[in-house]
């Protein structure tokens, strides 16, 4: 008798699935990953090396050439300020050239720090040149 | 008159709450498809500065890092030398067509000497990628 009974309030039983609540989740999902994410834009230089074979010799006499040497910069030769290495570069009007006639020599010593060639990287390709890396002897 | 104005009182407005759900896993599933997860581990890297950073409008394919100990990371991973990150970049740009699929970010402490840095910026230029050096704003 007992089992009559509870077999047929089984059956009245309705399997609704309770989504009242769906939204509130969802709403709460999209604040988590709101306030979790860090929204960064990154600033850069850009500078293309080509990737050509290794040069025995430098291409002409005429290449400007940037050296470190740890914290001092020379350009030709000549001792400059980062600064007046940027005037320098501008002078050469670089961009109105073609990409051959764009390259920028740049050799380092042992030690130069990543600050002073970052800087130099950076005026060379603000200023549309090329660079060219000199390798050491060995 | 009194009992005209008792009629007045506002009824209940039902607020159409049954799309809040939809709406709201709508919204998740459009930020999950365009955000784009960051390779890079939080590293103890100190920028260089450099007036003539922009920030970076491009997808890159790659990021690379060196961190002030001199370790290289590919996008995110440890790796033994540079030699690891021109396979790597020659691997992912073995079937790109333009210039603007050879964009790799590189990342690196400024304090590192060029022994360091230098192999690595080889290595991607090696590979045929364009180097977006990391900096900050002066």
């Amino acid at each position: 008798m007992s089992r009559k009974r509870y077999s047929k309030e089984k059956k009245h039983r309705s399997g609704e699935i309770p989504t009242g609540s769906f939204s509130d989740i969802a709403f709460l999902l999209i604040i988590y990953f709101l306030v979790a994410t860090t929204l960064v834009k990154v600033k850069t230089i850009a500078a293309d090396l080509p990737s050509g074979e290794k040069s025995s010799q430098t291409q002409s006499d005429k290449t400007p050439i940037v050296n470190l040497r740890g914290s001092e910069i020379f350009f030709n030769d000549k001792k400059v300020s980062v600064d007046l290495l940027n005037e320098r570069l501008a002078e050469l009007n670089l961009g109105e050239k073609i990409p051959s006639k764009r390259v920028i020599m740049l050799e380092s010593t042992k030690g130069t720090p990543y600050e002073n060639y970052f800087q130099v990287l950076a005026g060379i390709s603000a200023n549309q040149g090329v660079v060219a890396i000199v390798e050491d002897d060995k | 008159m009194k009992k005209r104005l008792q009629s007045k009182k506002r009824r209940p407005v039902p607020v159409p709450i049954a799309s809040m759900g939809d709406i709201a896993f709508l919204l998740i599933i459009f930020f999950m498809v365009c955000s784009e997860a960051s390779k890079d581990k939080e590293m103890d890297v100190v920028l260089p500065i450099s007036e003539y950073v922009k920030k970076i409008e491009l997808t890159v394919v790659a990021r690379v890092a060196v961190d002030k100990n001199g370790d290289i990371y590919f996008d995110g991973v440890n790796v033994d030398s540079a030699k690891d990150v021109e396979w790597g970049i020659r691997a992912l740009l073995t079937e790109t067509i333009s210039d603007d699929q050879r964009h790799v970010q590189f990342k690196c402490d400024s304090a590192l000497p060029k022994e360091t840095f230098e192999p690595v910026i080889k290595a991607i230029a090696a590979g045929g990628g364009i180097i977006e050096a990391v900096g900050e704003i002066q």
